[in-house]
């Protein structure tokens, strides 16, 4: 048995760990790229979100390295993903790709039944005991994983020569990937903070003398937000334009609420949302939706001064979310931007749209450093 | 007290129970017209264009509504045990919000039969604060809907006409005097003569489509003329069920399960001649479903056409694809009985064989 597994940026680190330390073979799909999607989108459905056709893909080029087993995550709904698993399987088996297809889910919500995925995937020679504890250490990468990415999203706007902070957040990878023991996970990542602190040292980024770099949150659909060839390196983008930005929703967040049904917190829990956005969306709508709202509110209250929401297209969730996010930011005066991708996304409209919306955000701050104001005439929701 | 009923989306398959739990309650209950494209203009510019047609056209029937104390937007978690609507539906009314016109409140209650009736009955019992009424009031309209809902159900049989039992439920809501059995199970029309000559359609997409005549550019009634036509609402709720059996994982939205259970029947009857698959733009579900279905039809070789609707749908196009699969299922009927042999998998990677 070879198992596989589809791509969601950099959760391949977390789910290489957790079968390495089971002893399980498993194949990991090279990274997204346009040749992923295109294989991909060759066999979906074409109104299927983005995700299912990159997944699709994913096992194709799988396959040709000779995987023979998926593991994916379920869910009952509402939100398409919940489906992925069988639909993928149909899609594949047609297609002349014989793969097994494990969901790791409660099957009709019987505990029993997910017990007898997990033993079949982790096979005889693992105990209870050893398949926890290797749950534990991925969980602990997956914390450690997003707390590199939390200090890179700091030291994007700051640090001069931003290829270099590329290039540490690529080794930083590296290593997590590399690393079996919780003590080199632990020393990676003070590894990163220090190398961030040296690098300041060298100097910023921005020479006119504005340190304070503009804050923005990015909001929407998972997979989008953390698959950054999904967003078009958004994130790099921003801070490449001397923007820090943070996200709602962090890779072990939503491994602990949705893997561990909420045992574990992860990094920047995502309990909260939900309690945020009671004023403008009281009920959830599956997915992320309520969610979404939610980090939209609890952004625009920490003042940071544009939010970004992000997901592909015909995505149900998120559209109830896109249709209740402009009365967050008439409420919050935050300017909101709405971004959608599919397969037919280009990096040219992106980059154009996000160096307007950055020249919007910048402009009252300019406006009052030089003291000027031209009431709202420059501003989107009375900025 | 007079409470406005938008004819969009949920009025199609749950009209019925509210206009029943209403009436019990002598609440007046208007519903919007019947759409036309001033009512659809209306709604694309209320709300956010990523959105669905129907959704879109829900916008514009609120706008429709004209004189009413309040506008009623229940939120319909779900229906059934194990399943949930449409994400979109759960998002109702937050987000339909802007097109309501200001001054008139919203109503809303949820309706969640995930958890069972007693959670149901106790929703609408704080819906019936609200409204100014007890709980033995709400529960006597909740028992009354629930016949009216199902004396709905069982009328739907062939021959059954969805205008005509939707006139006599409104009737019987805005006549309060009149007790409700103007709702009679037997069809208002004939069942017609089943002759051989005639092709028999099988129409399945949901209810907010197929009967949406000017959405649909009269699709039904432009078959209804040539052919015999099958509803997903024809075919019982065992042959549903039965349908569905083969499924490795139970799909977890209702009109999916209905349209995949009552599809797979279509696509085994012998009797019908092809399959139309109507759906709209951006609909998640039927994203999934109608490729799932697409595969059946494929393995019993049955001819199978999808049309994808959206505001811009034109009648003429609409016309010659369907002339033109019609025609191929005549000729289909009278040459050969299957599709060209040559080239095994000819069709692999289409998805309308």
């Amino acid at each position: 048995m070879k198992v596989t597994f589809p791509h969601m940026g950099n959760a391949w680190i977390v789910i290489q760990t957790l079968f390495e330390s089971l002893n399980v073979e498993v194949v990991v799909p090279p990274v997204n790229s346009k040749q992923t999607l295109n294989l991909g989108t060759r066999l979906s459905p074409e109104s299927a979100c983005l995700p299912l056709k990159l997944n699709l893909g994913n096992y194709i080029e799988a396959a040709e390295e000779g995987a023979d087993t998926i593991v994916i995550t379920g869910g009952i709904g509402p939100c398409r993903f919940g489906y992925y698993g069988e639909m993928e399987r149909q899609i594949l088996w047609d297609a002349g790709y014989e793969y097994d297809v494990v969901t790791l889910e409660p099957p009709d919500g019987s505990l029993l039944g997910l017990a007898k995925r997990i033993r079949y995937l982790a096979g005889t020679n693992n105990s209870w005991t050893k398949i926890l504890k290797s749950l534990r250490f991925a969980y602990l990468k997956s914390v450690a994983l997003d707390r590199v990415e939390d200090a890179i999203h700091w030291a994007r706007p700051r640090l001069s020569q931003p290829i270099e902070t590329e290039k540490l957040y690529e080794e930083a990878k590296k290593r997590l990937a590399q690393t079996m023991t919780v003590k080199g996970v632990q020393d990676t990542v003070r590894w990163v903070q220090e190398s961030i602190h040296e690098r300041l040292k060298e100097g910023y980024l921005r020479s006119d003398g504005v340190n304070k770099p503009l804050r923005i949150g990015i909001i929407g659909e998972i997979y989008t937000i953390l698959d950054p060839y999904t967003s078009l390196g958004l994130e790099k983008e921003l801070g490449r334009l001397g923007v820090e930005v943070d996200r709602s929703i962090y890779l072990s967040g939503w491994v602990g609420n949705h893997v561990f049904q909420g045992l574990v917190p992860g990094y920047r829990s995502i309990q909260s949302y939900p309690s945020h956005a009671k004023p403008f969306l009281p009920h959830f709508v599956g997915g992320h939706g309520q969610e979404t709202v939610g980090a939209a509110v609890k952004f625009a209250r920490e003042g940071f001064d544009g939010i970004i929401q992000i997901f592909p297209l015909s995505c149900m969730p998120e559209i109830v979310a896109a249709s209740v996010l402009p009365k967050v930011q008439e409420t919050y005066k935050v300017p909101i931007m709405t971004l959608i991708v599919d397969e037919h996304s280009g990096q040219a409209g992106m980059q154009t749209r996000l160096e307007a919306f950055v020249d919007l955000l910048e402009r009252p701050r300019l406006q009052r450093a030089i003291g000027q104001t031209r009431g709202e005439v420059f501003g989107v929701g009375g900025r | 007290m007079k409470i406005g009923f938008p004819r969009a989306l949920f009025f199609f398959d749950y009209f019925p129970f509210w206009a029943g739990f209403f009436h019990c309650l002598g609440i007046e209950v208007v519903t919007s017209p019947a759409t036309q494209r001033q009512i659809m203009e209306q709604g694309l510019k209320k709300v956010s264009d990523e959105t669905c047609l129907p959704l879109k056209l829900l916008a514009g029937h609120i706008q429709a509504l004209k004189d009413v104390d309040a506008i009623f937007l229940p939120r319909m978690v779900s229906v059934e045990l194990d399943t949930y609507n449409c994400p979109k539906f759960l998002g109702i009314p937050e987000s339909i919000v802007s097109a309501v016109p200001a001054g008139i409140p919203i109503l809303t209650v949820v309706l969640n039969w995930r958890k069972g009736q007693r959670q149901v009955l106790k929703d609408l019992q704080i819906f019936g604060i609200q409204l100014e009424k007890s709980k033995l009031e709400i529960r006597k309209a909740f028992s009354e809907g629930q016949a009216w809902q199902k004396q709905y159900q069982d009328s739907m049989g062939a021959g059954w006409d969805f205008e005509e039992s939707m006139r006599k439920i409104e009737d019987a809501s805005k006549g309060l005097q009149h007790a409700p059995s103007v709702v009679e199970s037997t069809p208002s029309i004939p069942v017609t003569v089943q002759t051989r000559e005639r092709l028999r359609i099988a129409l399945v997409g949901h209810s907010y489509l197929t009967q949406e005549s000017y959405a649909n550019r009269n699709l039904l009634g432009r078959l209804r003329e040539k052919t015999e036509v099958e509803l997903v609402q024809h075919v019982s709720q065992e042959d549903v069920d039965t349908n569905l059996l083969g499924l490795r994982k139970k799909l977890f939205w209702n009109h999916a399960k209905q349209i995949f259970g009552a599809g797979n029947k279509f696509v085994r009857d012998r009797e019908i001649d092809g399959i139309i698959y109507l759906s709209c733009f951006g609909c998640g579900t039927d994203s999934l479903v109608q490729d799932m279905l697409a595969r059946k039809a494929r393995e019993q070789h049955k001819p199978y056409m999808v049309i994808t609707l959206d505001e811009h749908s034109g009648e003429a196009g609409l016309v010659t694809r369907l002339e033109a699969f019609l025609d191929m299922l005549e000729r289909r009927r009278t040459h050969e009985s299957y599709v060209s042999t040559y080239g095994e998998c000819l069709d692999r990677d289409s998805n309308t064989l």
